[in-house]
């Protein structure tokens, strides 16, 4: 197994790791950068919950080999909160009840930033499409809807002056 | 029974929405779950599971595997000296020796210094099998000439009773209507994200650490010591977060657990085991799939006067628990209505397929599918309105149930109108379906042991004034501990915030039966209060020793007859430096009276129940049978509801969860083999096939429950299937009598044709 | 193993050349990694040419790494290619979107995949450039060589784009699946349909129904039988019988049985083609106002 110096941006930080291309990016993240964040729930594609920002579309980082990544962006949900700044989404996730186990909070957090990035304003279909590839088994996934509408709203009053 | 409230609850949003502070690290990513557990000297294991689904083990050669470098353990079943165990039977080892009853079947395992080490060399262990004929179904296993899969049982009956009351032939003899029909329920995995996952760690000093997620920790920890032959206190199980649970994690993957802990005892190194998504799906533990044949017999005027069932339940290869969720699918939904005369035959057949075990309701919502769809076809023979038929048979508070079921608060009456009042029944949509379900579940149940019936809790004051609530009951997003935290908060009078739950380590917390049978809140809850409670007895009483006055507590300060003020840290640091370092700690027990359960099943077995009516709104597409759900409208009474924002959460991922068992899920079997074994051909809901949800809650207080609460968490699956049965039947003319309810079984019911294969 | 991010074809061309066969081409990798990966791999995502989308004398141009999410929201492609805006906007999910290709659902050969029946219907053709300095447009309908294999050759041949002729103002094109769950979910059938209406009057209908067999095919009885056709409910009720009667298709444990397969097939083919007739009608409507 020959290992490649994968260089990339993780986080907003430039990065340079020696890895086996061939290996996930899921893998790396969590065994390799021990960023236990991103989860693994199939390794096949099939639950979203290892989803994960490449150059700021939602992917399942366990579907994408770590040769692939070189020159591009990554974002994981350890690049969102940073001390005490308490990331928009998030904050919304925990007050409309979003989080019940947790296990496909992280995918579901980078899938809304993802929908939030391109399209500020959603309808609430919209916000069940760019969720459907996330599973959820707790919450039957109604308030995590209600999070990330209520998310584009915080965004507005952000951004509209008082 | 007093009413707290009369007025329906729909979805008020009250302060009393308080949550764990643990949700903080799950939405950061920081919680760690079994699956990211990571130790230092760590190795990983893996198990080589039988490809037959019956077959007797003729030779094992571990040699290659041995020598394969970066290997540190091999293990087959003829090295251990473990005795047989199960859970109700004990059936099972932890490796198989001679004999491999099913596709997946551990027969051997390796620890190696990473995963893909592990895997070269279970490729390198040697079997010799001979093959032995296999059944795949519970006919074939009762059949003349079937291969017995176990001694001791046989015909293949792992369990079986008769459970009979008052006397059925005659009422079926002297009946107006008898309506019967046969039901099917497939196998279904909990579906809880994370795979389970495990580290096992031992050394001849500590003995055991199994760190893993369990519903259920003390009692998996009991099978552990029992097998391993090792002293109970010696094991000790720490858990992580749990990714979902469902009644899948209450005794979780004892296989893996065993193997784990007799690998680290052989390398004296942490030893981490999880199982794939496919290994979830085909040695993991599915619901118990069911055949229920069905019939009723009822007056004219609606009165049911009998009720028979027949019912044939699938172990597959070993019991686990599957005799208890036979017993409860057999009995628990008898008491919904005043049924005076039933009898039940329920036999638990093996099969060569994978071992079957528990999930959300314990096999409930397997009967009441049935039963509720056979309701709505005796209405139809009586020419009857099925809302009305079941208001007019359904039990109410102050009932004894056919099976000795004490029912102290009962508001199913009401969530029946409120649930039909809700979705329109009064008023039906052209070309739409409506159905209606009702459903009971108990708060704890004493069927399997009347020890342990109750619940124990501490309440510690720490010296900074903050109380820890120390607990069995598990918490996996359910809203348990933030429920605690704020049931102690109101016996303390202080706020939620102050108050930490602490549950994951059997070394330190009270004994627990855990997560299951939807005990937690009631008994649960009700030990909590208890040791708030005696806390603040304690906590006066300490205070007035420092005071030397009495003293009163209030809003989580105390206060002495001449006005000084204390707050609890300054009390607590009283009591620690008057003692040389002991804390305030409050003892709760709640322990009902025992029960009069006796031989035939026939007894209370819980201190209260919980009731439901669900009602749904479909759409067909009469072209193809696609079923549209356009709404669900769920009535609980679970009485006072302490939180309403995971309450709310319960019900709208319970009936999600249902509306997967109605429509899109259940084990397809080839041969024994899971032809679905993925999550993209075991379909669980996705976010667009969600319909509109609401949640009403009926609050009348609960006599038993903590402040009048009574439980929730289960019974929010159990009616989804036959509300949604009833619609389709109501827009397709005819029903669907097995799970799950496909556009193609929807096509056949409508245009009756039958299927080629 | 190896990976190379190739910045341009013939960097692609001449990897591929020195590893002889034992390297293959890659795009977004998502069908690709569920399988053994060869030793080398060679990605083409960002080869600025491979991910353009053009339009240019009447056809559409679509780079073979182009995603489905691309692809479903280009406007190119959702006036002129309205099928393959569709196919690619409902397959798999948002996360297979974003990365997956069209270029790679043909390539993977499954004998349902959503995007290449959408191509079939439409009758693209793909241009392709090999290791031994070759370049060959193909029919995208012939590109199967059988049960999940291509007639490309990954390991010699690379895929540049696809190349679709725009509906004109006299034709529609439209998309179909029908699945037990809304994402997540191979298809239990699938069709698309490419329809001209002239004067009122069905002419080179293409229609084509998934799974049927090793590569999505086309139903030409059905077609031959439309061919001067009103576009009318008593038409769409014989394409109902003729489509069904027409395909060859298996039942499956996992999906669903032989007979509703063949019943969901009269039934789409019938929803397809009035779909794609309308909007055939509608960009008539729209030219003459």
């Amino acid at each position: 197994m020959k290992k490649q110096l994968i260089s990339f941006q993780l986080n907003n930080e430039q990065v340079e790791i020696l890895c086996d291309p061939a290996e996930s990016l899921l893998h790396v993240l969590r065994v390799q950068l021990g960023l236990y964040g991103t989860k693994e729930g199939c390794s096949r594609g099939e639950c979203g919950a290892c989803t994960v920002l490449f150059d700021g579309r939602a992917v399942n980082s366990c579907l994408v080999p770590a040769g692939k990544v070189q020159g591009h962006s990554i974002r994981t949900i350890e690049g969102l909160s940073r001390g005490e700044n308490i990331d928009y989404i998030q904050e919304a996730f925990v007050e409309k009840g979003a989080v019940q186990c947790g296990f496909c909070t992280p995918g579901m957090v980078m899938s809304a930033h993802a929908l939030l990035k391109n399209n500020p304003d959603p309808t609430a279909v919209e916000v069940r499409l760019a969720i459907s590839g996330n599973l959820c088994r707790c919450t039957g996934y109604k308030q995590i809807e209600e999070a990330i509408l209520s998310a584009a709203i915080k965004l507005k009053e952000k951004e509209e002056p008082d | 029974m007093e009413a707290d409230t009369t007025t329906i609850n729909k979805e008020v949003q009250r302060d009393t929405d308080f949550q764990s502070a643990e949700v903080w690290a799950k939405v950061t990513g920081r919680a760690v779950y079994g699956i990211d557990l990571s130790f230092p000297g760590m190795l990983h294991g893996r198990i080589l599971r039988s490809p037959h689904p019956h077959a007797r083990i003729k030779n094992i050669d571990l040699s290659a595997a041995a020598a394969v470098p970066g290997v540190r353990a091999v293990l087959a079943g003829k090295d251990l000296q473990c005795k047989p165990y199960g859970i109700v039977i004990d059936d099972e080892l932890p490796l198989a020796v001679d004999r491999v009853r099913y596709i997946g079947d551990e027969i051997a395992a390796v620890a190696a210094v990473d995963e893909k080490t592990a895997e070269r060399a279970l490729k390198a262990i040697r079997v010799e099998y001979e093959l032995l004929p296999a059944v795949f179904t519970p006919a074939e296993a009762l059949s003349e000439k079937a291969p017995l899969l176990h001694d001791h049982f046989p015909g293949n009956i792992a369990w079986q009773r008769i459970l009979e009351r008052g006397n059925p032939q005659v009422s079926f003899r002297e009946a107006d209507v008898v309506v019967e029909s046969s039901f099917s329920i497939p196998s279904v995995h909990p579906g809880y994200l994370e795979p389970i996952a495990c580290v096992a760690i031992s050394d001849r000093y500590n003995g055991l650490v199994l760190h893993t997620a369990l519903q259920s920790p003390d009692m998996v920890r009991q099978i552990i010591a029992g097998v391993l032959a090792m002293p109970l206190s010696r094991v000790r199980i720490v858990g992580p977060v749990m990714g979902g649970g469902f009644g899948g994690r209450v005794y979780g993957n004892l296989k893996l657990y065993i193997i784990s802990a007799l690998l680290a005892v052989q390398t004296g190194a942490p030893v981490k085991m999880q199982l794939t998504r496919e290994e979830e799906f085909t040695v993991g533990r599915p619901m118990v799939a069911a055949e229920v044949k069905l019939k009723m017999a009822l007056r004219r005027d609606g009165t049911i006067l009998a009720r028979e069932a027949d019912i044939i339940t699938d172990n597959g290869a070993y019991s686990a628990q599957a005799p208890w969720v036979s017993k409860t699918l057999s009995e628990r939904n008898d008491s919904v209505y005043r049924i005076p005369n039933i009898r039940t035959r329920v036999r638990l057949i093996y099969t060569n397929k994978v071992p079957t075990g528990q999930y959300r309701a314990y096999g409930n919502q397997a009967a009441n599918f049935a039963s509720e769809s056979l309701m709505d076809m005796a209405a139809k023979k009586l020419g009857m309105d099925p809302l009305e038929l079941r208001l007019k048979n359904c039990t109410q508070a102050g009932d004894v149930t056919v099976h000795g079921l004490q029912v102290k608060s009962c508001a199913l009456a009401d969530c029946l109108r409120a649930a039909a009042a809700e979705i329109g029944w009064g008023d039906k949509k052209e070309g739409r379906g409506y159905g209606i379900s009702a459903a009971i579940h108990a708060n704890g149940s004493i069927v399997f042991d009347q020890d342990f019936r109750g619940a124990s809790a501490q309440a510690r004051l720490e010296l900074d004034g903050r109380v820890t609530l120390l607990t069995g009951e598990q918490d996996y997003g359910q809203g348990t501990h933030a429920a605690f935290a704020q049931i102690a908060a109101r016996a303390l009078g202080l706020s939620p915030e102050k108050i930490t739950v602490y549950s994951r380590d059997t070394a330190v917390t009270p004994f627990s039966l855990g997560a299951l049978a939807m005990r937690q809140t009631t008994i649960g809850g009700r030990a909590i209060q208890l040791a708030a409670e005696n806390l603040r007895e304690k906590i006066i009483h300490a205070a007035s020793d420092l005071a030397a006055e009495p003293v009163l507590m209030d809003g989580g300060m105390v206060r002495s007859a001449s006005g000084s003020l204390f707050d609890l840290s300054v009390i607590a640091n009283f009591h620690h430096s008057r003692t040389s370092g002991l804390v305030l700690v409050g003892d709760g027990q709640f322990v009902p009276p025992r029960s009069d359960y006796d031989q035939t099943g026939y007894g209370n077995i819980s201190v209260t129940y919980s009731f439901a009516a669900h009602a749904a709104e479909v759409e067909i597409d009469r072209a193809t049978g696609a079923l549209t759900v356009l709404r669900i409208v769920a009535a609980h009474d679970s009485g006072h509801i302490l939180n309403l924002t995971s309450a709310r959460g319960q019900v709208l991922g319970g009936v999600a969860q249902g509306l997967g068992l109605s429509c899109y899920e259940g084990y397809l079997f080839d041969e024994g083999w899971v032809a679905n074994a993925s999550l993209v051909d075991y379909k669980m809901p996705t976010a667009l096939d969600i319909p509109a949800i609401e949640a009403l809650f009926i609050e009348y207080a609960d006599p038993e429950g903590p402040y009048g609460s009574k439980g929730l968490g289960e019974i929010v699956q159990v009616p989804v299937p036959g509300a949604v049965a009833n619609a389709v039947a109501d827009a397709a003319g005819d029903w669907v009598r097995d799970l799950p309810i496909t556009a193609e079984k929807i096509y056949q019911a409508i245009f009756g044709w039958e299927c080629a294969e | 193993m190896s990976y190379l991010v190739a910045s341009n074809i013939e960097q692609a061309l001449t990897s591929l050349r020195e590893r002889e066969g034992r390297a293959r081409v890659v795009a977004g990798a998502t069908d690709l990694f569920l399988e053994e990966l060869p030793a080398h791999l060679i990605d083409l995502t960002v080869i600025p040419e491979t991910t353009l989308i053009e339009e240019k004398d009447g056809f559409i141009s679509i780079g073979a790494a182009v995603t489905h999410t691309a692809a479903a929201l280009s406007p190119v492609v959702c006036s002129g290619a309205a099928a393959l805006a569709e196919a690619c906007s409902q397959l798999g999910s948002p996360q297979v979107r974003n990365i997956g290709t069209v270029g790679g659902n043909v390539v993977n050969a499954a004998p349902a995949a959503d995007a290449a029946v959408a191509l079939v219907a439409l009758g693209a053709g793909v241009l392709l450039v090999d290791t031994a300095g070759g370049k060959r447009e193909e029919a995208v309908e012939n590109l199967y060589a059988g049960y999940n294999r291509s007639v490309i050759d990954s390991t010699s041949e690379i895929m540049l784009r696809l190349i679709i002729r725009v509906t004109d103002r006299e034709e529609g094109s439209a998309f179909i699946r029908f699945a037990s769950r809304k994402a997540l979910s191979l298809p239990m059938v699938n069709a698309a349909a490419r329809v001209r209406v002239t004067d009122g009057f069905l002419q080179e209908v293409r229609l084509v129904a998934a799974p049927a067999g090793p590569a999505p095919t086309r139903l030409r009885q059905t077609e031959e039988m439309l061919y001067g056709k009103t576009p009318s409910e008593g038409t769409w009720a014989e394409v109902e019988a003729s489509a069904a009667k027409e395909v060859e298709v298996r039942g499956s444990l996992l999906r669903c049985s032989e007979q509703y397969r063949r019943h969901l097939v009269g039934i789409l083919s019938a929803r397809v083609l009035r779909k794609a007739a309308e909007r055939a009608i509608e960009s008539r409507e729209g030219e003459s106002r």
